[in-house]
């Protein structure tokens, strides 16, 4: 597969060839889609989908559902009711993931910091006492961030540090979700959709035979526009994936 | 925010008038202790476990019922009705309750919760959620025992009340479903997970396998076959031909791991031949499995097996390949026969063979139960061709990864022990699944350097992954452990793969000292909870706090590498190198309960040596308290590092030995005793330093008193030691030892039945209970009540009638099923068992007298015949002896054992045989008088005479022996009495035997010994 060839000619570099040649075949597509659908929580699509490409659903929809339900208190930052709902779901999955419960909580105190922005602190103080502080002790990380949370009672919300602005952000509530999502997918055995394994799997494959040097075009596009126009929407940096 | 004192939420439970607001409540309830220790604490305190039992309880008042539930008969079966859902949430809270851990299962105990948990685990009659919560309570529970201590204990309550027939069914109702509901998948491998941590004894190995559950789990595993793809071509119409076409499962549903599977299986086969064929005949393997010869369509790949064919790297003779075979490497089999037959080099010193399966508890007789097997193999197996099962076991280790690795060749080390593998294949384990295991610990090891946090974590709490690899951690070294032990070829593979370094680096790992063994309580804003305990009712009180979970690991890993290690140094030119890695300190401190610094012998004070220095007091030694287990096998290692002389003079000696293993024999549980026993026998021979220290702190009394001991085991290894105790000791110590035994008991030993006539005693009184009540408890022999025991197998639904006719007529099935209870018979039959013991006692107690009047340290050892003469009795010490000889019959009249196969004839077996007769050239070695007393046993020498033509070449060995000393004339004046001897004895026509023997024995050592005899006896006559 040498492309010694293609140094001046602006023809298709052997990777691309070899790519087109590559046929995927349309029921594994189907099956990736549908198990998107299903993971990150869509119950209709996921059913109409299962219909029109006459697949089986992987999961009931009243599942989907209630993971979706959970998914949506935690956006809105209702966590104690994402908390009942996920504790009726699966009663296991906050012993088993101490973690998680911690983020869970910790979510729950932003929200009650932000609830009494100016305000009474009170509730939040107790809700600190009695829920995160016991397991700070047990944690030194947890320690840590119960102790970034705790500075927003203190420091004036409009001016602070970028690591605990972050913490206000609505960036926290959705990685919260994801990690809710992933983890009750994990405890049914069935882990994060497998289009997000693939974008990962693409993005560690492309780093590493960069860095042993194989011959590769010097941009991969992912694709998602169709046809071969290259340059303007996407592929210019290496992908990062942060999850 | 709701304070944490909430009584409300439990007087609404109490007092709640309808189903709704019970949910309404629990699930209150339920927020606020998940995930929550405290909370648990102080809701436990309070007393609610006792309010959620009864909300379990079978018939709870019908007051309570809220109006009649409209849904539930109206045939939607997903929708559970409010009182199942009271259930459902009752159950959710135990389980979560039991996840606290250890200090748990105390009120738990106090409530009595497991068997109402168990109750709710029947498909048949509950809803999947409430069976699936059931089955994780009951799993969290087993979790928090195993970390209580000691952990044996509730894990032993917990299997007895698990494994009864009732809920053996429901378990293997839920195992057999075909659903591919994601909640039936959940319970299997909960299922799997809890038979795999629960069934450690023999007695529920047995009935697990006989309800069908080990066919279940077959199935189960032969899904997974087909779900790889790698059903053997042809399979399908092979199956049809033995009914067995239903047989072939549809392929595995998304959601069942493997590991559990292979865990749960290796479970229950763990050590037994029986239970091993059961998998490989189950009719699920059978038919995915059948053995068929195989040619594959490509050409080349049939060709590289004929290369080496044809440079003699192959056995061209060996069985045609299978189609699995074509998915293994190709292994040259180089050095034809160099396997499995070393053993016999070593002389069974002490009760040789150890099992080293996970924790079958004991090493008691195996040598008698081999030779019994052997006989059983010979008869049945050289016609049966190897399962497919084999090689696709390797091929899976071969495949997977981590877990699932360790699983199957668990599994596949049974079937090998077992004698299910072509004797070609050890070759094949040596370089396909050795190092890989050994590579699995290597990985391990390597993983915990980079991330040392991870080993020592102080904490009640352990990442999925952390626990994953240590579970990998402390199988691999047992597995491979199982693999080597017996075979030196895989001992070498296993060499060249670094594995006795790893094994001594893990046992060292495993006393870095962890100071602070309690888990960090979390903090609490009013400080004075903790007063609570130790007040109350046992209902609210909570428990001890148990083991670390590291802790608990670090025991499992200790008692693995210490198996690892027993094996690897089988063979003594292993021992060098075991030695150099400075092991043996670590060896010593875990022969003890409370283990301090291992230390290496120069810094070994000598004063340590008192014997009577009191163990240390158990609990909080920073290097981890022994249990049980890993006593057993430090005992292990030291009695086979005991077989090298080099090794008891030096390194043993030198570390001090002796003095911890004298204190086990009065520990106060009998397995660590037999072990200990064991390991005495080979620190006791004359060659050892450490005998006259311990029979100064005062050994001798300590194994006579074992040798009264109710258990078989105990009495068997104590006097395997006394054997060799009273080997070339001076008299005095001779005298002391019989007198200390009582001469009364060793003819008491010698002559009786005690397990059989206990045996029979128990079935005679209980064959009269069952007469009044057929309900019988679950771990008699099913002989007992009509040999009734079937392969559930043969019948098992669903199939067609036709299939079913077909199955019971395939001379395949046949085959199987008249093997399957032959070895069943072998193993479970309780009567063989109460004879073997019987006879191995016997044995060594006829050994005893042979080495009592055997060779003296400085003595006459004419003094010792005389002393035993006198105390046992002359006459009836020749009474005893003959009537070794005969043929017996047991208990005539007991009607259960009156016909078929069982009738209790008792033939004379060549060990015993061959211990009398050295009794006799002891007493014909000893002065001439004796040689005359010998000579005047008519009978005796009659029987005897029998016994030329005996299979056991000892056997004629030992006759040639006899005769040679009878026919010695000591001096002159014994000349002519010895002439009349060797007539005597021509006269009986022993010489002619003697020249049979000379011409026409196998052996060539029997061939010499009758010659010289025989020219002895022409000497002494002319």
């Amino acid at each position: 597969m040498t492309s010694s060839s293609s140094t001046t000619t602006p023809s298709k570099h052997a990777f691309e060839t070899r790519v087109g040649d590559v046929k995927a075949p349309k029921s594994g597509i189907n099956a990736l889609i549908l198990d998107y659908l299903t993971k990150e929580g869509y119950p209709e699509a996921a059913a109409k989908f299962s219909k029109e490409a006459n697949l089986e659903l992987q999961q009931e929809k009243t599942n989907i559902k209630r993971r979706r339900e959970i998914q949506h208190a935690i956006h809105v930052g209702d966590i104690e009711t994402a908390i009942t709902a996920l504790n009726d779901l699966d009663p296991e999955i906050l012993d088993m993931e101490p973690q998680l419960h911690f983020s869970l909580l910790r979510l729950q105190l932003v929200e009650l910091i932000r609830q009494c922005n100016g305000g009474d602190i009170t509730p939040a103080l107790d809700f600190a006492t009695t829920k995160l502080a016991p397991r700070a002790a047990m944690n030194s990380d947890f320690l840590k961030d119960l102790e970034k949370t705790m500075a927003l009672l203190i420091f004036p919300h409009d001016s602070l540090q970028p690591e605990h602005a972050a913490l206000l952000h609505s960036d926290l509530r959705s990685k919260t979700a994801t990690e809710v999502n992933e983890a009750v997918l994990m405890r049914q055995a069935q882990g994060e959709a497998a289009l997000r394994q693939l974008v990962k799997m693409r993005a560690w494959a492309e780093s590493a035979a960069r860095s042993k040097k194989k011959d590769l075009p010097e941009r991969i596009e992912l694709g998602l526009n169709g046809e071969d126009n290259d340059d303007y929407e996407n592929g210019h940096e290496p992908m990062i994936i942060s999850t | 925010m709701a304070r944490i004192q909430s009584p409300p939420i439990l007087s609404q439970i109490r007092v709640a008038r309808s189903y709704s607001e019970q949910v309404a409540s629990l699930r209150a309830l339920k927020d606020e202790v998940v995930g929550h220790v405290q909370r648990k604490e102080k809701w436990v305190e309070q007393g609610v476990l006792e309010s959620l039992i009864k909300m379990l309880q079978p018939n709870r008042s019908p007051s309570r019922l809220s109006g009649k539930e409209a849904r539930d008969s109206s045939g939607q079966p997903k929708v559970l009705t409010e009182d199942e859902l009271v259930r459902l949430h009752a159950l959710q809270l135990i389980a979560s309750f039991a996840n606290g851990g250890p200090p748990f299962i105390a009120p738990l105990h106090a409530v009595d919760a497991i068997p109402v948990i168990a109750s709710h685990i029947s498909s048949l009659d509950q809803p999947p959620q409430i069976v699936l919560t059931a089955l994780r309570a009951l799993s969290n529970i087993a979790d928090a025992m195993r970390l209580s201590t000691p952990a044996s204990d509730g894990i032993e309550f917990l299997a007895e009340t698990l494994f009864v027939p009732r809920y053996l069914e429901a378990l293997c109702a839920i195992l057999s479903s075909d659903s591919t509901a994601p909640v039936v998948q959940e319970q299997k491998c909960l299922v799997a997970s809890l038979i795999s941590r629960l069934c450690k004894q023999p007695h529920h190995q047995n009935s697990l396998a006989s309800t069908g559950i080990l066919d279940a789990l077959a199935t189960m595993l032969a899904s997974f076959v087909v779900a790889r793809g790698e059903v053997v071509p042809t399979a399908e119409i092979l199956a049809e031909a033995d009914g067995l076409a239903e047989m072939i499962p549809d392929p595995v549903p998304q959601g069942l791991e493997l590991a559990a599977v292979l865990e749960a299986i290796s479970a229950i086969i763990a050590d037994s031949r029986f239970r091993a064929y059961m998998l490989i005949c189950s009719p699920s393997i059978m038919a995915v499995f059948p053995s068929a010869e195989f040619s594959p369509p490509a050409r080349d790949t049939r060709a590289a097996w004929n290369a080496l064919e044809t440079h003699g790297l192959r056995d061209v003779q060996v069985k045609a390949q299978g189609a699995i075979d074509y998915l293994l490497p190709l292994v040259p089999v180089t050095q034809p026969r160099l396997l499995s037959s070393h053993l016999a080099q070593y002389p069974p010193l002490g009760s040789s063979r150890e099992n080293l399966g996970q924790s079958t508890p004991t090493n008691k007789f195996s040598p008698w139960t081999s030779t019994f097997e052997s006989v059983n193999n010979n008869d049945t197996e050289s016609d049966d061709p190897e399962s497919p099962l084999i090689p696709w076991l390797i091929h899976l280790v071969r495949t997977t990864q981590g877990l699932e690795r360790v699983m199957a060749a668990s599994v596949l080390a049974s079937l090998f022990k077992a004698g299910f593998a072509s004797p070609d294949r050890e070759v094949s384990f040596g370089v396909l699944v050795v190092p890989l295991l050994c590579q699995l610990i290597k990985d391990c090891l390597k993983e915990q350097e980079k991330n040392p946090s991870a080993v020592k974590q102080i904490s009640s709490f352990v990442e999925r992954k952390t626990a994953v690899d240590w579970v990998i951690l402390e199988r691999t070294p047992a597995v491979l452990a199982r693999f080597v032990a017996d075979s030196e070829c895989l001992q070498h593979a296993a060499h060249d793969c670094d594995a006795l370094r790893y094994a001594c680096k893990m046992l060292k790992d495993t006393y870095e000292p962890i100071y602070n063994q309690k888990a960090p309580r979390p903090w609490s804003p009013n400080p004075d909870t903790g007063g609570g305990m130790g007040e109350g009712l046992s209902t609210c009180r909570l428990g001890h706090p148990g083991q670390l979970p590291i802790c608990a690991h670090l025991m499992r890993l200790r008692e693995s590498s210490l198996k690892l290690l027993a094996a690897m140094i089988i063979k003594d030119e292993y021992h060098k190198a075991l030695i150099e890695q400075d092991i043996v300190p670590y060896i010593v401190e875990s022969l003890t309960r409370s283990p301090s610094k291992p230390k290496s012998s120069k810094e070994k004070p000598k004063s340590e040596k008192k014997a009577d220095e009191p163990p240390l007091p158990a609990g909080g030694s920073p290097y981890g308290d022994n249990p049980n287990s890993v006593i057993i096998a430090a005992c292990h290692v030291v009695r086979i590092l005991g077989r090298s002389v080099r090794d008891l003079r030096t390194s043993l000696e030198d570390h001090a030995v002796a003095m911890p293993i004298f204190r086990l024999l009065r520990d106060p549980d009998t397995e660590v005793q037999v072990a200990a026993c064991a390991a005495v026998c080979n620190l006791v021979p004359e060659v050892s330093p450490m005998r006259e220290p311990l029979i100064e702190a005062g050994i001798i009394k300590v194994l006579c008193e074992h040798a009264h001991s109710q258990d078989p085991g105990l009495r068997l290894n104590s006097m395997w030691a006394l054997k060799h105790l009273v080997w070339a000791v001076d008299n005095k110590t001779k005298k002391q030892c019989l007198e200390e035994l009582e001469s009364g008991w060793l003819v008491q030993l010698i002559t009786a039945d005690t397990e059989d006539d206990a045996l029979h005693a128990r079935t005679q009184r209980r064959s009269q209970d069952t007469d009044e009540d057929e309900d019988m408890d679950s771990e008699t022999y099913d002989d007992d009540d009509g040999r009734s025991w079937t392969w559930p197998a043969m019948f098992r639904e669903p199939c067609p009638a036709k299939s079913a006719s077909l199955r019971t007529h395939s001379p395949r099935m046949q085959k199987a099923e008249k093997k399957l209870l032959a070895l069943r018979d072998a193993e479970i039959n309780p009567i063989r068992k109460a004879r073997n013991d019987d006879l191995a006692i016997q044995e060594q107690a006829i050994n005893f007298i042979r080495n009592l009047i055997g060779q003296s340290m400085t003595e006459n050892v004419a003094e010792m015949v005389d002393y035993v003469f006198d105390q046992i009795g002359q006459e009836k010490l020749f009474e005893i002896l003959a009537g070794k000889l005969r043929v017996r019959v047991l208990h005539p009249f007991a009607r259960r054992y009156s016909t078929g196969r069982d009738t209790r004839v008792l033939y004379p077996q060549a060990k015993v045989i061959e211990a009398v007769i050295f009794v006799l050239v002891h007493i014909a070695a000893s002065k001439p008088q004796h040689r005359q007393l010998v000579i005047a046993q008519r009978d005796l020498l009659k029987l005897l005479e029998q016994h030329f033509n005996s299979k056991d070449s000892g056997v004629r060995l030992a006759l040639c022996h006899f005769l040679t000393n009878l026919v010695w004339p000591d001096d002159s004046s014994d000349a002519a009495a010895c002439g009349q001897r060797a007539q005597e004895l021509r006269k009986l026509g022993f010489l002619t035997r003697l020249e049979a023997l000379e011409q026409e024995d196998a052996e060539l050592d029997v061939r010499e010994r009758a010659r010289s005899a025989a020219f002895q006896m022409k000497l002494g006559n002319d």
